[in-house]
């Protein structure tokens, strides 16, 4: 298990330094000198050329990889162009709000989309069913804006069941402001997620073991539950252990929309800005998180499955 | 066991929602106290230091702890500036070149841990810290966007900001001759030359005065923080959802005016006349990055105004421009006036073919039709522009007809012709510049059809907003389309777009070069405001009209709607925070 472990996080340095060198071509290539904007509408050439002195931009772009990388190792990655705020504090204080949104919507959903699948699966062919998968095809091709705009007008401004849109830092209030962006991120992800559970259950079900189990006379509940389920999970855990950690990149949408200061909208800035040492930050995090993502799914095979082993 | 199933499910998905329902109904909603104004802040703001307020969103909630020197007079129209921090109005020698300016006695800075020496009370202010905070914003290491406002205006202060840019390190204690305390509550500017525009840069919010003690004690944080001496002193500040802020208890004594322009009486403005400022007890702003809340907010009337969005606009204001009865109903009030700006298209003069042709630019010009274009992209909401100076300004002439903004397609093409391209023959398809988005590929799309019916071809360029500033100041591209908002009240900030040191990457993007320009706006800046610069003013338009660098299109209309427990509004667009004079006469009502 060690050897493993030690295996993959070496495999992770050239995989990092993979996503490190795309990031940085594609924003240097494509991005946008950020100089005039942070220097404003009244900018003189002198300005200009003592901004990308300092900030290194006329140097040569070998050396200025070569900083990135520093960067990525110390993970200290200044300040924002934009904003000038530090770049951890704007990390973490955006991290909270996504979190209180997307860990009880990532929860709940899953949850709920499990048991539905395990339901309609249960009742394969039959009325629940073909009621259940109706229902995710359409929910799936909404679009969420739609969920929002609705969400909005209907229930918060003509209903008055939720508040339209804003943000505490108090919890008490919070719940209140996330209520409704929970609810939409549920009906939005619900579908695609049941639908994908439902086929990984019913193809164990085709599989010999469990004509042989049925053949053997076993009750259907017990052949399902114990049998089915069991051997279902090892592609659930998969999908639901890789999606973890994209919630770090939050719901732009949701959180622009509902005024949530998360952690996708403040992604979003940085690509409009050309904001580099905010998306350097947050290209390294995620993958870091992703490879981190990836071994956790492999750990999680070995207790889901006990065939499977690290070696 | 079907019906089993079927019942969970159900049972399911109803306790999600009304989970979240019941866990919504449990939070505290509207009971908003009397006494507090809320207000919609259009897009995330960067921080609370006034040196780096560089936009409108930033300057307004900058400008809510922070004082300058002036401010404008609430009430008065055109914009007169009056004292705020200063005592009076500076008494400049003869020569223009030495202004005198007393300032307030007793004026505190907002209580805070970093007055060490009083523990944390705040301290008086004084002429040195208004010295520190021009020397701050010239500090080449703050690298402020602001600097322009004091660049080349203050004796000594360009060559005090070269020797910290040499020595790499900024010494405060060295003296500059253009900035003296002449005693604690008199501050002496000594000017190179005499610029009657340097007033205009006592009130913006990059002149705020800050103190010493909180910029070192914060350092880099100090973004974060806000210590003026405001009639507001910060109390939580997220810079992506919420600034709010509450009365300052050891504000000075300023009253609300007792004078305003004709009509303000009539409109209620002067109902509470003397009264000592702020009105409010609280201030909270918040960040819509998207319309339909705020605007849902509004109606909702858990917003006490709010601007009208694009899409909203037909369910606030009817065709004959004034509130739809519905609105009405909801004693929900229009405001209207003119904004201080201009959109246009610039043409890149140093380009060899659109920038040597008079007679093209003029041709394309003409080929605009700026009715449907105002009522397609502003629900009408916008003047035609016909040339760069805005409303409300001294040189504007309401009379001024542009001949190249009178939509005459006959002519444009005679124009073509005369540039050598009849019907566009042999005219090479020009590249116009964009950056990306929905609305502007609308525009694109219109604007690329008016000039298909004079017969000039243009391709676009679509750029991210960064890289798409970037071409322009590298003089790329051949046309493109851009806004000036006005930084003060004054024809020169509109007419320096033109003059040729004001080059790229200066404001002057469209590099135009004209010696009998440039003679003129050299004269008029050594003018004070009178006839005369009014004339100079306009014979500087007359020239940007002929040349045509520009296609003046629209001076855009401002709209605001405020609920009915609002008082005192009047629409002010310059970058200053009039929340101070607000009456919140009742809690909101859903």
């Amino acid at each position: 298990m060690l050897t493993f472990l030690l295996r993959r996080l070496l495999a992770a340095i050239p995989t990092l330094f993979g996503v490190a060198l795309i990031t940085f071509v594609l924003f240097n290539l494509v991005g946008g000198d950020p100089t005039y904007q942070m220097l404003g509408k009244h900018a003189t050439a002198q300005q200009v050329a003592e901004l990308r002195h300092e900030y290194g931009f006329d140097r040569p772009l070998p050396i200025q990889f070569v900083d990135y990388l520093k960067q990525i190792v110390t993970f200290d990655f200044g300040r924002s162009y934009a904003t000038k705020q530090e770049i951890s504090s704007m990390i973490s204080n955006s991290l909270g709000p996504s979190m209180s949104l997307a860990i009880p919507a990532f929860i709940v959903t899953t949850l709920l989309g499990i048991v539905i699948a395990l339901l309609v699966a249960y009742h394969r062919g039959r009325a629940v069913d073909r009621v259940g998968v109706v229902l995710c095809v359409i929910g799936m091709s909404l679009p969420s804006l739609a969920y929002i705009l609705f969400g909005q007008y209907v229930l918060a401004y003509q209903m008055g069941w939720f508040p339209i849109s804003g943000w505490d830092s108090e919890w008490s209030e919070r719940w209140s402001y996330i209520s409704m962006p929970l609810l939409i991120w549920v009906a939005v992800s619900l579908g695609h997620e049941v639908r994908f559970f439902r086929t990984a259950i019913l193809e164990e079900t085709g599989q010999d073991y469990v004509r042989t189990a049925r053949a053997k006379g076993l009750p259907e509940k017990r052949v399902f539950f114990k049998h089915v389920l069991k051997n279902s999970m090892v592609p659930i855990v998969t999908n639901v252990v890789l999606e973890i950690p994209l919630l770090i990149l939050g719901a732009f949408l949701l959180e622009g929309f509902f005024g949530i200061p998360g952690i996708g909208s403040m992604t979003i800035d940085a690509v409009n800005n050309s904001d580099l040492p905010v998306l350097k930050a947050m290209t390294t995090l995620t993958s870091f998180l992703m490879i981190f993502g990836n071994l956790m799914t492999d750990i999680v095979y070995t207790w889901v499955d006990p065939r499977v082993s690290l070696k | 066991m079907k019906v089993r199933v079927g019942h969970a499910l159900r049972a399911g998905l109803v306790g999600v929602a009304a989970l979240a329902i019941l866990v919504s109904g449990c939070s505290k909603k509207g009971g908003v106290a009397p006494g507090t104004l809320r207000y919609p802040i259009r897009a995330k703001v960067k921080g609370l230091d006034p040196i780096h307020a560089d936009d409108e969103f930033s300057g307004t909630i900058s400008h809510a702890p922070y004082e300058n020197l002036y401010q404008y007079h609430y009430l008065k129209r055109p914009f007169t500036l009056v004292p705020q921090l200063a005592a009076a109005m500076p008494t400049i020698s003869k020569d223009g070149k030495i202004w005198t300016i007393p300032l307030r006695q007793g004026v505190l800075f907002h209580d805070d841990p970093s007055f060490k020496a009083t523990a944390g009370k705040g301290r008086e202010m004084t002429a040195d810290d208004v010295i520190y905070s021009f020397k701050r914003l010239a500090d080449p290491k703050n690298r402020s966007s602001g600097w322009w406002v004091l660049d080349g205006k203050i004796l000594g202060l360009n060559a005090w900001r070269e020797a910290a840019t040499k020595a790499g390190t900024t010494d405060y204690a060295a003296p500059v001759e253009g900035l003296v305390a002449l005693d604690k509550y008199t501050l002496q500017l000594k000017l190179p030359q005499p610029s009657y525009q340097l007033i205009y840069s006592l009130q913006m919010t990059f002149t705020s005065i800050v103190p010493r003690e909180a910029v070192e004690h914060y350092g880099k944080e100090f973004i974060n923080h806000a210590v003026g001496t405001g009639p507001w002193k910060l109390s939580e500040f997220n810079g992506s959802a919420k600034a709010v802020f509450v009365k300052n208890p050891t504000y000075r004594e300023e009253l609300y005016p007792s004078e305003g322009e004709a009509g303000d009486a009539e409109k209620g403005l002067l109902a509470d006349a003397g009264k000592r400022l702020p009105l409010a007890d609280k201030l909270v702003y918040t960040i819509f990055v998207e319309d339909q809340p705020m605007w849902l907010n509004f109606m909702k009337g858990t917003l006490d105004i709010t601007t009208i969005p694009k899409d909203n606009f037909a369910q606030a204001v009817g065709p004959d421009g004034q509130m739809t009865p519905d609105m009405k109903t909801q004693n929900i009030t229009l405001h209207v006036t003119p904004q201080l700006d201009v959109t246009h298209e610039s043409f890149n003069m140093d380009d060899p073919l659109v920038g040597k042709n008079k007679y093209l630019r003029q041709a394309m010009s003409l080929a605009i039709n700026d009715k449907p274009f105002i009522e397609t992209f502003y629900n009408g909401r916008a003047i035609p522009a016909q040339g760069p100076i805005p409303p409300g300004l001294a040189g504007y002439d309401e009379k001024l007809k542009n001949p190249y903004r009178q939509f005459n397609l006959e002519k444009a093409k005679q124009l073509l012709a005369k540039a050598g391209f009849p019907e566009g023959k042999g005219l090479p398809t020009l590249e116009y510049i964009t950056y990306s988005n929905s609305t502007n590929r609308q525009f694109n799309e219109y604007i690329e059809r008016e000039w298909a019916t004079l017969g000039v071809k243009v391709k676009f360029t679509t750029y991210s907003w960064p890289e798409f500033q970037a071409s322009i100041k590298n003089r790329k591209g051949q046309i493109w389309s851009f806004a000036w908002g006005g930084d003060y009240p004054d024809a020169e900030n509109f007419l320096q777009l033109f003059y040729s040191k004001n080059g790229s990457p200066g404001p002057n993007d469209s590099n135009f070069k004209n010696a009998e320009f440039d003679r003129l706006y050299e004269k008029a800046l050594l003018l004070p405001d009178s006839p005369a610069r009014t004339a100079l003013y306009q014979q500087m338009q007359a020239i940007v009209i002929e040349e045509s660098p520009w296609i003046p299109m629209v001076h855009r209309l401002g709209y605001n709607a405020t609920r009915s427990w609002l008082k005192n509004f009047k629409r002010i667009d310059e970058q200053h925070n009039p929340s101070k004079y607000y009456r919140v006469e009742a809690p909101a009502k859903n």
